[in-house]
């Protein structure tokens, strides 16, 4: 009989499982109690990341300005096309449409709706017409999401200054690499919950979190400079069928940048259009090379030979050390004898005696080397190190050369020698721009910059950009000597075509033989600079393998000039002689040993 | 000294009724019943309001969990609903008849019981079986549509075994081969569920319920807090070899690894978990409100399934949990009311077995769902989507009310 004996062990045993149970159960409320309070916070957050899906929308980028607010680079609105391969209802719709309207072959716009992703992009950077008309179909699963595109209204000018911008608007050369960060912006999200599948939830909605507007970049340039720059540049390209022309502007005294040609220039708006005349059928790499070539700024990314414009440095380094005055007499029979070498004038006949004014207006290589080896090998090395030659300048483009220079244990005489007159070695034009200003601004070596000012929308300066300044690189004395050589240089030597009409000017001259020697290339510069007194700017024009007639003095001084006249009163420069100009040549020299 | 007293009280009694042949049982139970004719029966409408409850929030749930996977994959929001639905009138229909047939009825069918559980389980692997979520759980009944699993046969087999076998043995359970009889014999159909069909959640279930008859049958303390010891000495172990990085574990090991750590595998083996926590941790508190589950849009894989608390939590938070928690201890509670005063020792061990089977189980799923233990697929009774699970769990439900029912309202 099984009945009568449940006993009072059994109640025991009972109420023990119960209470174990329930025991069990107090265990795990307490656990869920840990979850749902102190990790609610971390799953919760787990858990909204995986069912949102982000879609981020461009923020505007900030636009470049020249000195006088003038717009060089802007936005325009555009539209990427997209499709959201779980939402499309009419996929052979959507494909005829998108073939049509976007101009895209069939396969590739199958390829993109047939792939299986949660969101597809078929084509960014479409106009926003066309964008209104494809949005205006209405078909299931195509999104059109508007978006910026950069803009250059002035298309190719100062094109590898100002560089342009990718897809993803970031820089890819130029200042708009430099300046990325204040340019970018922030961009905005629109986050839209989704199912496991990608698939929106209607009722969920949408949190929207609005881009930040980049910051505009008020640059240095002047756009009337540029651009009359840039005429001149391309004129001389055509007439003396050179293989390039730069022309940098500069103000010496505080290392703005007013103008950057380096013609030819491209087109800003379509960056990746090879020119005419290019072979088809270049492999990807090769399409990349010769871009990269396309948009290669020569004033920064390029070194040259600089020839007799180092005159300029060799000549401050003399009268910094004493090893000249004006007074010195040096005598050129056309030639010079170092070591076991002879090294030609340019003017085989010989200069004769001359003193050291006119060594520098005839630009006589027997008087520079003489000068030279008088400042012995490490004298000269220590001052071509003290007027920052081997550091770069610091310019605030990207890619900038370094100097390409004998080591100083590997120098001897010989080398010394060719230094002097400016060959043997190689430097970017942005560095003896810079070097010169330094000498003839009364030894302040600036940085060169284009950069100004980061602005907000609102007009708001929020950071106004600082540059490194190195005063005494030379004294002020031999500042005015140097200015008083070089004055001399325009108005009477070697430089008297970039001589102006009522400027004091000053100036070098330059023709350096490209390497390999005896090819016939040369390059032809000049670097001069207005008024001679107080230098308030400075230009150098380099062309580069000019045929006929390759002179310095000939090619590239005239350039100079017709910038000069037309720039100065412009820049309102003080004419020739007027007292009130000595005075404030006076001042600015103060100023400058202050 | 009082346990002393208890076992001499008790022991001629249990001795006698052990002695006395089954004929005789009949005829004692017809005068008692006589007897007590007139005087009133006892109903357990408590035990019935909170199963109803649980089975009618259940349903609630299932729909709101299952609504968009449903419409995603059948085109009827309602598919798993109907399903259960069907599932519960079935079930209650049997529970209602189970309820009133006088418990005792069952006794002569133990050994059946025990032998179709024991045949039915091998039949997952001929054609009738039915694999699903990677598993051969089910066979088919033919000609219905409807599945069956031989587990949830088997359990309810077990509880009727093991509560007449308690019964049949009296005293001898003491002893320590009495013991040993009644771990013996659940263990083939245990091993079977674990190797034929490679649930290893069920088949701790049914050992759980087998350890847990025994623990009420035998008077003894020690032998149990010594099994329990050796089973937490021995999943230490286990843990302890998995995080030092041995490989002999492989399968089971990798489970473990996820259970210390889901965010170290989030993809594969820690998914379901995490992705449980992220329901659990996401509803808080106060819970997102009914229907505003966003794990159940396709993350949550199972989630009208085992995984169905991590939604209740998501949706109704905290709240919604203790509410569920309650509604178990209530149930656990009147359980032990009823087996406390059973009629005699049959009625309270069948009570105890099903006490046991809801109860681990509702532990098991709820600590899997918080990462409490390692995950194993185990269902919460009356409120996880599952046909055979809700029907067999009523039947047992049936059972205990029929016990409920021979008490007499006097002896409470």
């Amino acid at each position: 009989m099984l009945a009568d004996n449940n006993k009072l062990f059994h109640r025991k045993k009972i109420l023990v499982v119960f209470f174990v149970c329930a025991g069990l159960f107090v265990l795990l409320f307490g656990r869920l109690v840990y979850l749902c309070v102190w990790r609610a916070e971390h799953y919760s957050a787990l858990a909204t990341s995986l069912h949102e899906r982000e879609r981020s929308i461009k923020a505007a980028r900030g636009r470049i300005l020249d000195r006088n607010g003038v717009v060089l680079a802007d936005n325009k609105t555009v539209c990427t096309v997209s499709v959201i391969y779980s939402q499309i209802e009419n996929r052979e719709q959507v494909i005829e449409v998108l073939c049509r309207e976007l101009e895209l072959s069939e396969e590739y716009v199958r390829k993109r709706v047939e792939k299986y992703s949660a969101m597809e992009r078929v084509k960014s950077n479409v106009d926003k017409s066309v964008g209104d008309r494809i949005r205006e179909y209405g078909l299931a699963g195509v999104k059109v999401d508007e978006d910026y595109k950069r803009y250059y209204p002035y298309d190719s000018l100062a094109s590898k200054a100002l560089g342009f911008t990718g897809g993803d608007n970031q820089g890819i050369i130029g200042l708009e690499v430099i300046y990325d960060t204040y340019l970018e912006g922030t961009p905005g999200q629109i986050l839209t919950v989704t199912d496991a599948k990608g698939i929106e939830v209607e009722s969920a909605g949408e949190r929207r979190m609005e881009p930040v507007a980049g910051l505009d970049l008020r640059i240095s340039m002047d756009l009337n400079i540029q651009s009359y720059a840039t005429q001149l540049a391309a004129q001389a390209l055509a007439t003396k069928e050179a293989d390039s022309v730069s022309i940098v502007v500069m103000n010496p005294q505080n290392g703005e940048l007013l103008a950057m040609v380096n013609v030819p220039e491209f087109d800003l708006n379509n960056p990746y259009e090879l020119p005419e005349g290019t072979p088809e059928g270049l492999s990807a790499e090769e399409t990349q090379n010769l871009l990269n070539g396309i948009w290669r700024n020569g004033c920064i990314n390029d070194t040259y030979e600089p020839g007799s414009t180092f005159k300029v440095i060799t000549a401050a380094a003399g009268l910094e050390a004493g090893a000249v005055t004006l007074q010195s007499s040096f005598s050129c029979p056309g030639f010079i004898v170092v070591d076991d070498r002879k090294i030609r004038c340019h003017k085989i006949a010989g200069h004769g005696t001359q003193d050291f004014t006119h060594a520098m207006m005839n630009s006589c290589n027997p008087a520079l080397i003489t000068l030279g080896l008088r400042l012995g090998i490490d004298g000269y090395y220590d001052y071509f190190e003290r007027f920052g030659l081997k550091k770069k300048t610091g310019v605030d483009l990207p890619g900038e050369a370094g100097t390409i220079m004998h080591r100083r244990e590997d120098m001897g005489n010989v080398e010394l020698a060719t230094v002097a007159f400016g060959q043997s070695f190689q430097i970017t034009p942005i560095q003896l721009l810079t070097t010169v200003s330094s000498i003839i601004n009364g030894g302040r070596r600036i940085t060169p910059h284009f950069g100004l000012q980061a602005v907000d929308r609102e007009g708001n300066v929020t950071e106004t950009f600082t540059y490194p300044v190195e005063e005494g690189i030379v004294s002020e004395q031999t500042s005015a000597t140097m200015r008083g050589i070089l004055e001399m240089v325009v108005s009477e030597g070697s430089g008297k075509n970039g001589k102006v009409e009522g400027f004091r000017v000053g100036g070098k001259t330059a023709t350096s033989q490209t390497l390999p020697r005896g090819s016939g290339r040369y390059i032809a510069s000049f670097i001069g600079f207005a008024p001679a007194e107080d230098p308030q700017v400075i230009a150098i024009a380099i062309v580069n393998n000019p045929q006929g007639v390759y002179y310095g003095g000939q090619v590239a001084a005239p350039i100079v000039r017709q910038l000069f006249e037309n720039i100065l009163p412009y820049l309102g420069v003080d004419g020739a002689g007027d007292v009130h100009g000595d005075e404030n040549a006076q001042g600015g020299q103060a100023d400058g040993q202050n | 000294m009082k346990r002393g007293v208890e076992q001499e009280y008790t022991e001629p009694g249990t001795e006698k009724q052990a002695g006395r042949h089954r004929k005789g049982m009949a005829a004692h139970r017809t005068a008692r019943r006589k007897k007590k004719e007139q005087s009133e029966y006892f109903f357990d409408y408590s035990l019935l309001f909170v199963v109803l409850f649980l089975l009618g929030f259940g349903l609630v749930m299932i729909y709101s969990a299952s609504s968009y996977t449903a419409f995603d994959s059948f085109g009827d929001t309602a598919y798993f609903l109907k399903k259960q639905l069907t599932a519960i009138i079935i079930g209650l229909v049997l529970m209602i008849v189970v309820a009133n047939i006088p418990y005792h009825f069952w006794e002569h069918f133990y050994l059946l019981g025990y032998i179709v559980s024991a045949l039915m389980i091998p039949l997952v692997l001929t054609p009738l079986g039915i694999a699903s979520h990677g598993a051969r759980r089910w066979i088919g009944i033919p000609n219905t549509g409807l599945n069956l699993q031989p587990a949830e046969v088997a359990k309810l087999g077990m509880i009727l075994f093991l509560a007449v076998l308690v019964c049949k043995m009296g005293k001898s359970i003491r002893t320590m081969k009495g013991f040993a009889v009644m771990v013996a014999f659940p263990m083939p159909i245990v091993l079977e569920v674990y190797f034929l069909t490679s649930n290893l959640s069920s088949a701790i279930i049914i050992l759980g319920i087998s350890v847990l008859m025994v623990f009420v049958a035998s008077p003894d303390y020690k032998k149990f807090v010594a099994m329990g010891l050796a089973v937490a000495a021995v999943a230490g172990l286990v843990v302890y070899l998995v995080v030092s990085g041995s490989d002999f574990f492989a399968f089971r090991g990798s489970r473990i690894q996820a259970w210390l750590d889901p965010e170290s595998d989030p993809l594969d083996k820690g998914f379901q978990t995490l992705q449980g926590l992220y329901a659990i941790g996401s509803g808080g508190i106060w819970g997102k409100g009914l229907g505003q589950s966003m794990q159940k849009l396709n993350f949550l894989p199972e989630s009208q399934n085992d995984m169905i608390f991590s939604i209740i939590c998501e949706e109704l938070g905290l709240f919604g949990a203790i509410a569920i928690i309650l509604m178990f201890i209530m149930l656990l509670w009147r359980m032990m009311v009823i087996a406390n005063n059973a009629p005699d020792l049959f009625g309270a061990m069948l009570v105890v077995g099903v006490m046991g089977h809801i109860g681990i189980q509702a532990i098991l799923n709820i600590a899997v769902v918080t990462n409490t233990i390692p995950n194993t697929g185990i269902s919460l009774p009356f409120i996880s989507y599952g046909g055979s699970s809700v029907m067999f769990l009523l039947i047992e439900i049936g059972l205990v009310l029929s016990v409920a029912k021979r008490i007499q309202l006097k002896e409470i």
